[in-house]
């Protein structure tokens, strides 16, 4: 079935041609922006399929032919996306499967959302789709953003919205507001997106479609998934158990409010709000659970970079030079459920060996303040070769002075690369350790602001090997 | 096991109710292995008087209605009848009460009981969501469940792992594992137990709306666990519905 699957949602991610239904050339329209977007990208070479604006009125927008209608299209037109209002959605919908087009991205909101004639709008379209096997993604949505192909019907305009780079992260959500902001925030946290979907009303494409697809998407190591409400749960749950056998999920759910004490019976249903139900589905699925989307995104990065090398148990060694960073650490690790790991008699002898005497030896170790990047080095050499030791958290303090800040990040880097153990840095500070953080991710370590959401982000990679252990 | 089962569900809901009374929802609940103590269900005096005999004396005695679903609330449960003569007795006094807590209370008998020896007490449950279908959930039952709410939930069907990390997820776990020196309670016998409930109700989805058994008595590592006491909510099926042309009424509680 994953096949089938790759052959339907291509065009969506990866377009010969688009028609743009509803192009316009007035500043600021939806038609407009995401005009602005594929020329935009045609231009710098994102975009190498084709663009049709579609538009009874006009013959040309900024030197494109435009057309005038879905049957006048070229007959190689692959993907459409449709931006005119509501009303005249559903005969555009019955010209496009005239057409032989499989592949619908509906923008325009002011269907199910706003009541009975707009339920009734969505049916038809969803009719039309099912009988002419066409995937509909929205409607009322943004859309997709697919930074490798070019592919970008966000409609807030370029000048308003950064858009993040591309990198191995899949991001779904259900809210378009929320994904257009994600998108802007993941730019300027240097978060790579790979592809964003946000399916608004999804009478067709769901979750469970989007993991099917990412499950055969090389490009993508982790998906993320803002969730309101799922439809059809069994197959949710079906899907979710299919992709996190290949690759992380993580999901961020909204509403925990609970609505399960109404009306029941029983005393099972009058503790069984829906957000311990969504919990339930996660854990047995495998996918991990966020708490807010910093967690969803921490999370993620952590996947990015360390899916190739999960943790084989919980226990957890601490490398510091502060030593109240290193007592944050420990106490984050017994709230998140992970063990402080006990360090080998070797261990602790070689570090003896090697450390002045005012250097404490242990877990956490702490290099103190007149380390250099040496003594770092000698802490992470015993810590991963430990074999009491799961996953190492090094909390840098980039501060202090005798610390070269180039070598210790070139053994970062290196130890992350050569060691089976995952490495997870952490480094607080202000605009200088950001600089230096910056560095450490492009080389493979991701780094958190303070150890707390280091050793947050290393429990949920924790949590998914146990998963992937026992599945 | 379905088969055994379904007879039981189809004779409550042809009797128009949907809400099984404890002695029905143990037949349920035996048809597919869960273990239920030895009661019979005695609908005079003299049946009484020969399954105390049978089952041997202490007893417990509880009143079966329809309409009485907390039976504690209408004392229509006794505890530790020693004699013929305390039975005889208490059969009047059970009677009653019912009388006094619902007059129109349709009684269908007294269930004799053995009395069992207390143990770690835990609560299995059922319930429906309309997005994915049935939960299973399980917590350590009295305060734990109505004060704390420390339970824990899957959807079913579940796995035995799932059936195992649910037992060791609820905060109270330690309880059961031995807190205090004391000996570690039967876990295999709970997720035995656990894994039942997911198949009844996974073969039955289509009949079963809610359930709790509330609650359960786990013994000693090795020991096992008996199911206490037992409530199934049904639901017509939407076939039956449509078939009969009319919506069963819940007639009871």
């Amino acid at each position: 079935m994953g096949e089938k699957i790759v052959e339907e949602l291509r065009p969506f991610f990866d377009p010969k041609a688009v028609a743009l239904i509803g192009a316009t050339n007035k500043r600021g329209k939806v038609g407009n922006v995401i005009f602005e977007n594929f020329k935009r990208n045609r231009e710098n070479g994102s975009f190498r399929g084709k663009l049709y604006p579609v538009n009874p009125k006009l013959d040309e927008i900024e030197g494109y032919r435009v057309y005038h209608s879905v049957e006048e299209l070229p007959d190689d037109t692959d993907l459409a996306v449709i931006a005119i209002p509501a009303k005249f959605v559903p005969a555009t919908m019955r010209d496009i499967a005239g057409k032989g087009i499989k592949a619908v991205i509906i923008i325009t909101g002011g269907f199910g959302e706003l009541g009975e004639e707009g339920k009734r709008m969505e049916r038809e379209i969803y009719e039309i789709a099912k009988a002419n096997g066409i995937r509909v993604i929205g409607p009322n949505c943004v859309g997709v953003y697919a930074p490798d192909t070019g592919v970008d019907t966000v409609f807030l305009p370029d000048e308003k919205m950064d858009r993040p780079k591309s990198g191995p992260i899949a991001f779904v959500s259900q809210s378009g507001a929320f994904a257009a902001a994600m998108l802007d925030w993941a730019a300027g946290e240097d978060i790579g997106i790979g592809k964003m979907v946000s399916y608004g009303n999804k009478i067709d494409v769901d979750d469970a479609d989007l993991m099917d697809y990412f499950i055969h998407d090389d490009g993508i190591n982790v998906v993320t998934f803002y969730i309101e409400g799922v439809k059809d749960g069994r197959k949710f749950i079906e899907a979710a158990k299919r992709i996190t056998r290949v690759k992380p999920v993580v999901a961020l759910k909204a509403g925990r409010t609970e609505y399960g004490a109404k009306a029941a019976s029983s005393h099972t249903g009058s503790l069984a709000g829906q957000d311990v139900i969504y919990d339930a589905v996660f854990k047995q699925t495998g996918i991990i659970r966020a708490d807010d989307f910093e967690h969803m995104f921490d999370l993620a990065k952590a996947f990015a970079r360390l899916k190739g090398k999960l943790p084989k148990g919980d226990r957890i060694g601490i490398i510091t030079d502060g030593g109240g960073a290193g007592v944050m650490a420990s106490d984050a690790v017994a709230r998140f459920g992970l063990k402080m790991a006990e360090l080998s008699e070797e261990s602790r002898r070689f570090l003896k060996e090697h450390f002045p005497p005012h250097a404490v030896v242990g877990n956490p170790t702490d290099v103190v303040g007149d380390t250099d990047a040496e003594r770092y080095r000698l802490a992470i050499e015993a810590f991963v070769n430990d074999p009491n030791v799961d996953a190492v958290v090094v909390i840098v303090l980039f501060q202090v002075p005798l610390l070269e800040d180039e070598k210790i990040i070139d053994i970062l880097a290196d130890y992350q690369e050569r060691s089976g153990k995952p490495i997870v840095a952490v480094a607080m500070g202000g605009r200088k350790t950001e600089h230096y953080a910056k560095m450490l991710e492009e080389r493979g370590v991701p780094v958190y602001p303070t150890p707390e959401r280091g050793v947050r982000a290393l429990a949920g990679l924790v949590r998914y090997a146990e998963y992937l252990r026992k599945a | 096991m379905k088969d055994e089962a379904l007879k039981v569900v189809e004779s409550v809901l042809a009797q128009g109710r949907t809400a099984m009374v404890e002695y029905e929802a143990k037949q349920v609940l035996r048809a597919y292995g869960l273990p239920v103590p030895n009661e019979k269900l005695a609908k005079t005096l003299d049946e009484a008087l020969k399954y105390a005999e049978e089952i041997g004396y202490p007893v417990a005695m509880k009143l079966m209605s329809p309409q009485i679903l907390h039976k504690s609330d209408a004392k229509v449960v006794l505890l530790n009848i020693k004699t013929p003569e305390e039975l005889r007795e208490k059969w009047g006094e059970i009677h009653e009460n019912a009388r006094k807590y619902r007059p129109d209370a349709e009684i269908l008998g007294v269930l004799i009981a053995p009395m069992l020896k207390p143990g770690r007490e835990v609560i299995i449950g059922v319930t429906e969501d309309p997005q994915f279908g049935h939960a299973l959930m399980f917590g350590l039952g009295g305060i734990f469940v109505e004060v704390l709410k420390d339970v824990t939930f899957r959807i079913i069907p579940i796995s035995e792992r799932d059936a195992e990390k649910m037992i060791r997820e609820i905060k109270g776990y330690p309880i059961l594992a031995g807190a205090r020196g004391e000996e570690p309670a039967d876990i295999d016998a709970i997720v035995e137990l656990l894994m039942k409930v997911s198949e009844l109700v996974d073969e039955l989805k289509d009949y079963i709306k809610e359930m709790d058994l509330n609650p359960v008595f786990v013994y000693e590592k090795g020991r096992g666990a008996v199911v206490v006491d037992a409530r199934i909510i049904l639901k017509v099926p939407e076939e039956r519905e449509r078939e009969i042309g009319q919506s069963y009424r819940e007639k009871c509680a």
